[in-house]
């Protein structure tokens, strides 16, 4: 069952260029229980995705101009500001990149931590305590007593980051959007991390969109992946449809060039030429169409929508029956 | 066998921490603290490791950025450890350097021409007229079109602005480049097309690399030979096959089983290490990696292992491998 449904969302920027679209007509749905990837790169519309739903885009320049953000039978994009503020960090958390910039370096843990419990639960500020030192404690913190009253500078980024989930955390919600929680740490410590997103997940059944650039990332801990770019979904499926069947030509590139431990050193990694488009002068057809090795004449008129290629998997490529979605 | 073009002989580089209101510097980050390695010509030396633990200092020291505090650097031969001045200026046309964020390394007042030609002008080679048909080579072999010469640094994407670095760096004809993490600001698709391009450079000029990273697929892809650095220490050194299929080194295992792999099916059986990187100012007795190790002993906590031979690996540790 969907816990979160975006559908057709579509969000501008104001800039001194003009208005951008930065997300473009994207539907998706987070099951209840399971852990949803959203992947892409920098600019691709995953992280403003997950501010939509929040409900945290820059204001006044950032707005959703059309769809909806169902959750749990309420539409988030059209949810009052107040109500919208009882669900966030209440029903919904979500842990940042950097976690120094996340936390407020002038407040102790302690005061940050205990902030979300007061704002949402009816109780003492001995018991937001208590239960602030039971949370750091569950993430792995050790002498949590002590980091309570310590500052965020204190700690390291690994543990700052643990603070960050903790914080999310702290009311228990039913939905956790993590934008990319491991990209500024070492590899020993994003283990760690993902290790505990995972296990407070089972522990507590509760969703994980998880947005990252990192395909081993998805790989390991995802259940269902979206695959975005400029501003588009480009595909959508189970990890498995992705990763064994990548039927768009930009999954299965990406999936190509990235360099594993299992490949021949300095042999020549597949690449996808060119770059992004600029979201200021996109094409008329598929937004892909400049670097895809498989374009014909069709793909730079004809705007592809997502197309059914089993019951979850969809693309959103003219060609991908020709190309009979195999990895290249 | 040839000669190693670059000999490192047991470098250290210590940072004062200045303290108190005298600021006097009673203690010091030992950010490399006595390492050793080889670079042949042509080949590459990878070293991979966590933040914090010396692998761009160590770049520096060898590009005289900074001034070791101990140790040798020989660079064909020639002790350049203590030159300075002019008398380094020779080693620096042989030695070149790719920074991580081309961004914040190249100046954003100057025209990409002016970025590229400046090399040619402070080692007072050629004139005008062959320093522009330098330029447009070196915009050609790293793949950018010739009217980047009058645009700015800012114009260009994360990709190109990394092969502008390229460029500049290789401007010269250098001997010995030193990449410190060249592509991890960089999206996969855009990091791949750089690899190729320095694997591609490495050949046609037979560049020796110095391949700085933390993501150790990236690093195992270009390298010969692979180093992994602690706390400004090499803890093991081999081949790259050899380090992903045996690693020795209780850090080196950890490190590999914590790279995500992009493959769902494979489910891997981690070895999570525990707690954090310590501090290099007051870095653990004996082995450094000791207080995260799942297999330390008493012996660890005591006395420093040194780099020793085991199969075809150098491993710091005191584990007994033969068995």
């Amino acid at each position: 069952m969907a816990l979160l449904e975006v559908n057709n969302l579509v969000t501008e920027f104001d800039t001194d260029e003009g208005r951008v679209r930065a997300v473009d007509d994207v539907s998706f749905k987070a099951e209840k229980g399971k852990m949803l990837g959203i992947v892409g790169e920098s600019g691709c519309g995953k992280s403003v995705t997950a501010l939509s739903i929040m409900r945290l885009l820059p204001q006044p320049m950032g707005q959703i101009v059309a769809g909806n953000v169902n959750f749990d039978g309420q539409d988030l994009a059209h949810l009052d500001i107040t109500e919208m503020e009882k669900i966030r960090g209440d029903r919904i958390g979500m842990v940042f990149q950097e976690p120094m910039t996340a936390l407020n370096p002038v407040h102790t843990i302690g005061r940050q931590l205990t902030e979300v419990l007061l704002l949402h639960k009816n109780i003492t500020p001995q018991q937001a305590t208590a239960e602030g030192v039971e949370i750091l404690d569950k993430v792995g913190i050790p002498s949590p007593d002590v980091r309570m009253g310590e500052y965020p500078h204190q700690l390291s980024g690994g543990m700052r980051q643990r603070v960050v989930i903790a914080i999310a955390l702290a009311c228990q919600p039913d939905l956790l959007i993590a934008d990319e929680p491991t990209t500024a740490l070492d590899v020993t410590i994003q283990a760690q991390i993902l290790e505990l997103i995972k296990q407070l997940q089972s522990d507590m059944g509760m969703s994980v969109i998880m947005i990252t650039h990192d395909l081993g990332v998805i790989a390991e801990t995802c259940d269902d992946v979206v695959v975005m770019y400029a501003g588009k979904v480009a595909e959508k499926g189970s990890v498995f449809d992705i990763f064994d069947r990548p039927s768009h030509p930009y999954t299965q590139g990406l999936l190509a060039s990235i360099p594993t431990l299992e490949t021949v050193p300095k042999s020549r990694l597949s690449i996808i030429e060119g770059m992004v488009p600029g979201l200021m002068d996109l094409p008329a057809g598929c937004r892909f169409e400049n670097r895809c090795p498989h374009r014909d004449d069709q793909c730079t008129t004809d705007l592809p929508q997502l197309e059914t290629v089993n019951d979850q998997h969809h693309v959103a490529c003219l060609k991908w029956r020709e190309l009979g979605g195999h990895t290249t | 066998m040839s000669d190693p073009i670059l000999r490192v002989t047991d470098l250290k580089m210590h940072f004062p921490v200045k303290e108190g209101i005298l600021l006097r510097a009673a203690r010091f980050n030992r950010a490399v603290d006595g390492v050793s390695f080889d670079i042949k010509p042509g080949e590459t030396l990878g070293l991979v490791g966590e933040s914090g633990c010396g692998k761009s200092t160590l770049g520096r020291c060898i590009s005289r950025l900074y001034n070791p505090t101990d140790g040798k650097i020989e660079f064909e031969g020639n002790d350049i450890t203590h030159l300075r001045g002019k008398s380094l200026l020779p080693y620096r046309k042989h030695i070149q350097m790719i920074f991580q964020d081309p961004m914040e390394s190249l100046n954003a007042r100057h025209t990409v021409g002016d970025i590229i030609e400046e090399p040619f002008i402070i080692h007072k080679m050629g004139d005008r007229a062959e320093r522009a048909e330098r330029v447009r080579k070196l915009l050609d072999i790293v793949g950018l079109p010739a009217r980047s010469v009058t645009r700015y640094p800012f114009e260009f994407s994360g990709g190109q602005r990394q092969r502008i670095g390229i460029a500049r760096a290789i401007a010269l004809n250098p001997k010995l480049v030193i990449c410190d993490e060249p592509v991890s600001a960089l999206d996969v698709s855009i990091q791949s097309q750089i690899l190729n391009l320095l694997v591609d450079l490495q050949k046609e000029f037979n560049l020796a690399y110095l391949f700085i990273a933390h993501d150790l697929a990236v690093v195992k892809h270009i390298s010969d030979r692979i180093s992994i650095m602690y706390l400004g220490k090499i803890v093991e050194e081999s081949t790259g096959d050899s380090i992903y299929h045996q690693p020795r080194h209780p850090y080196t295992r950890s490190l590999i089983s914590a790279i995500p792999i992009p493959d769902p099916h494979q489910k891997v059986q981690r070895e999570v290490i525990v707690g954090d990187v310590p501090s290099p100012i007051n870095p653990p007795s004996g082995c450094r990696f000791h207080p995260r190790c799942p297999q330390a002993m008493d012996k660890c906590k005591i006395e420093a292992p040194e780099l020793r031979p085991v199969t075809d690996h150098q491993v710091s540790c005191h584990l007994d491998f033969e068995q």
